[in-house]
């Protein structure tokens, strides 16, 4: 499993991670989720030793990453965000040197490599320089390279990131697979549809602190059953929030000078009444959005602003 | 096969995959070479000759012994002369086939015999330059012969101008024995001044006594030789060290970090194909140029082996600048400031023997300058064993602190980017 216990980070002045802690069990898929910019690079980064946190601990299957940094490396599999692949060579000779980076050799690493091959559908296509491939080929043997050891724990930093719909259900497959192999997988992603759909436990993350953590549904239930009314216009803060205050079952999450977030039961059913007293309060609406509770109402809800932003 | 390897086998793989750069290192200093080589008539080549179309108008004995001595001894290796008639002559002159026309005209005979004055006319091509002007020295000296052959023997040659006397056919025996035994009086005169001394004084320098026992004069190609092995040397290194830019850039230093496996491997892998590279061009240059230019096959093996430490330690220190650079780009700009002047001074476009001693002194202790002074020695049989002992020493301890530099970067920031 993975382990990782009040991490820091720091570039100079900046700090990318503060108090980070979780752990990711063998067989399940845990997410790192957040905006960009929020710190998750980061912390993959420092799981996988390519940075040395400032503080914390981060072990690997109980291998300190620091002290016992080559042990706890034979153990991971990484996938980066960007392709990590030799483009003159073929997907087999690819897999080749990155399983000999690992220590494989001989038939055991030929006979790894074809299965490995299989596994991401580049058999008939194995001897053929990388740069030939589509990029949803070189997306998979990119995941492939990081497979070819059969690592016990794989660390995936956004790998659908710029990839088509097909080949990004394609490599959630692979990466659910590995699961059910008994694989720890530790996922990074801003897409939340992809969290949802993939991971067992999540972390939002958001300017380096974990501001949530659970299972899909422990998070929801911190959202509570309730619809997220989000309005952009032009409103006075303090007549519209005392006019809100007047709504029954209205809760407000934000109110801004450009937009307005209430949580609420059956928005749709609340909605003609919340418009009015805005008008009343002298509010000029331009957009309004009903929003089901999902994780992007979570964060919303805990940040004030979209997962995407 | 172990990780280092098997690192320089993908390396070599991906470069066997993309020949064009490799086409460049080698290509650039082959075509100089070519030029050079062609420029100065290769192998010893053809020594330049004025080729001087005369037209014999007087057709007397001391006509054609102007034209012999003209195709004799020394003139002779300057001057190829070729009778022809005068209109056919002027046209090849005209048509630049020849270097120039000398026309001797009738009469000519006599008039030297009686020291009276005579033209000889001499067209010359004007698209030469320096062959004309040896042949009107060749000219001018023929003349000054013949004054001081009057001064000596003017009243015999002016009596043999004159002809037998009237009602004569021929000169009376009293007075050839009369001229034979003044010339041979003459010739017995001098004896003393132009027959070579019984001791012979000889000054020679330094360089000339070197020179003499390098054996003959090596062809002006074989000064390049090295000097341009050297620039594709360069080149590599240049070519290979910017690669780890590209693993950068492409994120297989990343993954590579990521893994159990340490930079050093991966950094000695790539010094080896770099290595085994330049140890592999070496090879193939220096046997054809040991073929062409018929050295002694001895030295090959050694030769070889200087090129690949020599190159691969030029390599390490392209490495070093590459990793404590900020940009490839930078990388680049630095990396090629370098070389070309390290390549202009260090042998490779001018050999050492043609540039100002003050700049031969300075380019011999630049790093390429100097492996290419060792490796003119080792190609001349001049290298002393100890001399090579101590410099393969300096290589080894230099590569080996350049390397240590070179993984120490590459593990604490260049990989991390």
């Amino acid at each position: 499993m993975i382990e990782v216990l009040g991490l820091r980070k720091q570039y100079g002045s900046i700090t990318a991670v503060e108090d980070v802690t979780f752990d990711a069990e063998p067989g399940a898929i845990f997410g790192l989720l957040g905006p960009n910019g929020a710190g998750k690079t980061t912390a993959i980064s420092c799981v996988s030793g390519l940075l040395r946190p400032d503080a914390g601990r981060v072990r690997v299957f109980g291998h300190d990453v620091v002290t016992d940094g080559r042990a706890s490396r034979e153990k991971l599999g990484v996938v980066p965000q960007e392709l990590a692949l030799y483009e003159e060579l073929s997907a087999r000779e690819n897999l080749s040197y990155w399983g000999a980076a690992y220590g494989l050799r001989g038939g055991t690493l030929k006979k790894r490599v074809q299965e490995v091959l299989e596994i991401i559908e580049l058999h008939d296509r194995a001897r053929e320089p990388v740069k030939r491939f589509s990029g949803g080929m070189k997306r998979r043997l990119n995941f492939g390279c990081a497979l070819v050891h059969t690592p016990q724990a794989l660390l995936l930093d956004e790998p659908t990131v710029g990839v088509d719909p097909q080949s990004r259900v394609r490599l959630l497959d692979l990466v659910r697979d590995q699961a059910r192999q008994g694989t720890c997988v530790l996922y990074t992603t801003h897409y939340m549809e992809e969290a949802e759909g993939l991971c067992d436990r999540l972390a939002i993350i958001d300017h380096g602190r974990i501001i949530a953590m659970g299972t899909l549904t422990e998070l929801r239930a911190k959202v509570g059953e309730r619809d997220l009314l989000r309005l952009s216009g032009r409103f006075e803060p303090g007549p519209v929030r005392e006019a809100l205050g007047r709504l029954d079952g209205v809760e407000i999450v934000q109110v801004e000078a450009d937009s307005v977030t209430l949580a609420m039961r059956e928005a749709a059913r609340k909605l003609p009444s919340t418009l009015q007293a805005l008008t009343a309060a002298g509010a000029e609406l331009y957009e309004t959005t009903v929003t089901q509770p999902n994780l992007e109402s979570l964060f919303i809800k805990l940040t004030g602003k979209e997962l995407r932003e | 096969m172990t990780f280092l390897w098997r690192t320089a086998l993908k390396d070599f793989h991906r470069q066997r995959r993309q020949p064009v750069e490799f086409v460049l290192w080698l290509g650039i200093p082959l075509v100089i070479g070519a030029l050079v080589v062609a420029s100065t008539g290769g192998r010893g080549g053809p020594k330049p000759q004025a080729h001087l179309l005369v037209v014999d108008q007087d057709d007397s004995t001391l006509s054609n012994l102007l034209l012999g001595g003209l195709s004799q001894e020394a003139a002779g290796s300057f001057i190829r002369a070729e009778v022809v008639q005068l209109e056919a002559g002027r046209k090849r002159v005209e048509r630049g086939e020849a270097t120039a026309l000398l026309v001797i005209p009738a009469g000519f005979s006599d008039a030297v015999l009686r020291e009276e004055p005579c033209t000889l006319r001499l067209v010359t091509n004007p698209a030469q330059r320096i062959l004309p002007g040896i042949v009107e020295e060749t000219l001018a000296i023929f003349a000054d012969a013949a004054f001081y052959l009057h001064r000596v023997l003017g009243d015999d040659l002016r009596a043999l101008a004159g002809g037998p006397a009237p009602g004569l056919d021929t000169f009376p025996n009293a007075q050839i024995i009369s001229t034979s035994v003044h010339i041979n009086e003459l010739v017995g005169r001098v004896n003393s001044y132009v027959d070579p001394l019984v001791i012979q004084l000889e000054t020679t320098t330094d360089e000339e006594e070197k020179e003499k026992a390098a054996g003959p004069p090596k062809s002006f190609a074989l000064y390049f030789l090295p000097g341009l092995l050297y620039m594709s040397l360069l080149f590599m290194a240049q070519g290979v060290s910017e690669d780890l830019w590209r693993e950068r850039s492409q994120m297989t230093l990343r993954r590579l970090v990521v893994s159990p496996r340490s930079v050093t491997e991966f950094l000695g892998g790539k010094a080896i194909y770099g290595t085994a590279l330049m140890g592999a061009t070496g090879f193939v240059s220096l046997t054809i140029a040991f073929l062409y230019f018929h050295l002694a096959p001895s030295a090959l093996p050694l030769a070889t082996l200087w090129v690949m430490f020599s190159g691969a330690v030029l390599l390490l220190a392209m490495m070093v600048i590459q990793l404590h650079v900020r940009t490839q780009r930078a990388g680049n700009i630095v990396s090629m400031g370098l070389i070309f002047p390290l390549m202009m001074i260090g042998g490779s476009f001018f050999p050492f023997e043609a540039m100002p001693e003050w700049m031969a002194k300075i380019g011999r202790h630049t790093p390429n300058g100097w492996s290419v002074q060792q490796l003119e020695n080792i190609l001349n049989g001049t290298v002393r064993p100890a001399a090579l002992g101590n410099a393969i020493a300096l290589l080894a301890g230099v590569g080996v602190v350049l390397f240590l530099v070179c993984a120490r970067r590459l593990r604490r920031g260049f990989a991390q980017g």
